[in-house]
């Protein structure tokens, strides 16, 4: 394969698998702000407003953020009655034909999610709560995991194109 | 053309795309976009993002990465085989006894996690090897493992009861007091199935031999007991809190991770290894389910926007004259015929939204329906010549264990399973009663 797409697969995957580290350890954070908001209002008796609408946020940071890494895992199910018995040459044919599709779909999330962070920025959305916080931020999060998520997928196509034509990527 | 048309459309060609072999998510995301943007044109754009923050207020997902990584933690980290090891001492005497550990082994792991993964992992490596070594038969065995494990997903915390109240709009906790009776109920049907397979066939599972028993000796078999109440002191701990209302489901699932954590620390098992193990597996099961559940509520909002349902209802009761008991058996029916040849995490999500409106207009209880849901999920799990835990346990057993072992292995159990569905169609009361007479909080 060509050098520039070797890099590009080189440098999306590193950054994706760094970010993906990172994200996984979120799971603390929830788990330890869960923990804290039931400690406060159980033994306090202070009942923290903001306790669910973070960890929400949190959690959709979490996948989507670590949706890329996760790609590169390989945990994504797959239905594979058929594909499981295809040669490899076989499987990267289909795999990068229905990328496109993947990536269609990807883009398409990500336009909603651009517009709907630019609304939520231009209208000063909040979320209708006690905590009432502003929607954009952590919209704009999602929407950039989203754009993420379309890098890996490119870099995923490539390594399937690779696959199929029987070439080296690393 | 016709709405009902476009809709018998989109579910081929999700079909077809899921035939391709391309990531679940990708595949059904695909179809959900097409559809919204062809039907709706532009103005559709931001339904697949909508479905994404709908995603994002539904405050019992939390529950889910709080379990797979609960679960991941008491298996990466050993105390799941500590757990395995005592129910091998305390019940190997009996005949047939190893089996019925396992059956109860599987009920506690079940109690733990939220999905059949674990307990398959656990009994296929672990309890598998053993019960072979002592002469157990092979094929009752890996039917033992697999039907087991399966209880994961019906005895709470149940991943698929989660989703099942996202997309039912069902309280989650409610649900899972309902797959508790209905659970123990099955693997108490499991047990004694074993238990007279052994009487009348005493060389299907031999009791552990004297010699054996005697190399134990008292001290250790109370010391096991030790190390296995722990875990099991997880169960009650969650348990209390959430029934008390002292802590709330979600909280409840924190609680769990963190005690899990606090046990394997507290036994001095937390290597760089297991956490690094525990983290990604929890991350990248999380992430799939995510996504999947992400594309599958874009795909659903579609699909009813069409009125696929109410064409479903107009079909199935006008043109039909079908009586609700009657389209209620049918759907079962053509749920476990889908489980035979659909991908289960596509079929258990594709199938709710479909069923779901559809049972809840007929007059059923949609928590008793959760409940059957979650039942024949798990047939379909079992049933060749496609099911998941089929493969895991091909991947994961000893080699003289082939395919025909497995699939041979589940027939009783299957069999088993569909009557104890039958049971609690016909008595309701057997998943409604504890949610009715327990308070629980949101």
């Amino acid at each position: 394969m060509p050098k520039v797409i070797k890099a590009y697969v080189r440098y999306v995957d590193a950054l994706n698998r760094r970010l993906g580290i990172a994200v996984m350890y979120l799971i603390f954070v929830m788990m330890g702000l869960l923990l804290f908001a039931s400690l406060t209002r159980y033994v306090l008796h202070i009942p923290l407003v903001w306790v669910i609408e973070m960890s929400q946020f949190l959690m959709a940071a979490y996948y989507i953020l670590g949706g890329p890494y996760s790609m590169q895992l390989g945990s994504h199910v797959r239905m594979d009655v058929l594909y499981e018995r295809w040669r490899p040459k076989t499987q990267g044919f289909w795999d990068s034909l229905t990328a496109m599709v993947m990536i269609f779909y990807l883009v398409v999330l990500f336009r909603g999610g651009f517009a709907s962070t630019v609304y939520s920025l231009e209208y000063g959305q909040r979320n209708y709560s006690a905590w009432a916080p502003l929607m954009w931020p952590i919209k704009a999060i999602m929407t950039a995991g989203i754009g993420l998520m379309i890098l890996q997928t490119i870099s995923i196509f490539f390594k399937d194109l690779a696959k199929f034509m029987e070439r080296d990527i690393a | 053309m016709s709405y009902e048309l476009m809709a018998v459309l989109m579910f081929t060609s999700m079909i077809l795309m899921l035939m391709t072999g391309q990531r679940v998510f990708g595949a059904i995301g695909f179809v959900a976009s097409v559809f919204a943007l062809s039907l709706w044109g532009n103005g559709a754009v931001e339904m697949p993002f909508s479905s994404a923050i709908t995603l994002l207020n539904w405050y019992p997902m939390l529950t889910l990465p709080m379990f797979v990584y609960m679960g991941y933690m008491l298996s990466e980290s050993g105390i799941a085989s500590d757990l395995y090891r005592m129910f091998h001492v305390w019940s190997g005497p009996m005949a047939g006894g190893l089996a019925i550990g396992t059956i109860l082994l599987m009920v506690a792991i079940s109690a733990m996690n939220g999905l059949s993964v674990a307990g398959m992992a656990i009994g296929a490596t672990i309890a598998l090897p053993e019960l072979l070594r002592r002469n157990y038969d092979k094929v009752m065995v890996t039917g033992v493992i697999q039907a087991g494990s399966s209880l994961g997903i019906l005895i709470p915390p149940s991943v698929v009861l989660v989703l099942y109240g996202m997309i039912a709009r069902q309280p989650v906790g409610q649900l899972w007091l309902a797959g508790v009776f209905p659970g123990l109920m099955m693997a108490g049907m499991f047990i004694v199935y074993i238990w007279i397979r052994c009487k009348l066939q005493p060389h299907m599972g031999p009791p552990l031999s004297l010699e054996e028993r005697q190399q134990i000796s008292t001290g250790e078999k109370f010391r096991l007991l030790k190390a296995g109440l722990m875990p099991l002191g997880v169960i009650l701990t969650m348990t209390v809190l959430f029934m008390s209302g002292a802590t709330s489901l979600v909280e409840s699932s924190a609680v769990g991770a963190a005690l899990a954590t606090g046990i394997a620390g507290y036994k001095r098992r937390i290597t760089r290894e297991v956490m690094r193990a525990t983290l990604t597996k929890s991350l990248g099961v999380s992430c799939m389910f995510m996504w999947v559940i992400l594309a599958a509520l874009a795909f659903g909002a579609v699909f009813d926007g069409l009125g696929a349902v109410k064409a479903i209802e107009i079909l199935f009761l006008d043109k039909w004259g079908l009586s609700p008991w009657e389209v209620l058996l049918l759907m079962q029916l053509t749920y476990i015929l889908m489980g035979m040849f659909l991908d289960d995490t596509a079929m258990l999500i594709i199938v709710a939204p479909l069923y779901v409106p559809l049972i809840i207009a007929l007059g059923f209880n949609p928590i008793w329906y959760g409940v059957l849901y979650t039942i024949t999920c798990q047939i379909a799990y079992l049933t060749p010549p496609f099911g998941y835990n089929l493969f895991l346990m091909r991947a994961m057993a000893p080699p003289e264990i082939t395919l025909v072992d497995i699939y041979k292995s589940v027939v009783p159990f299957v069999i088993i399973m569909i009557t104890a569905l039958v049971i609690i169609m016909m008595f309701p009361q057997i998943a409604l009663w504890l949610p009715e007479h327990v308070y629980v909080g949101k």
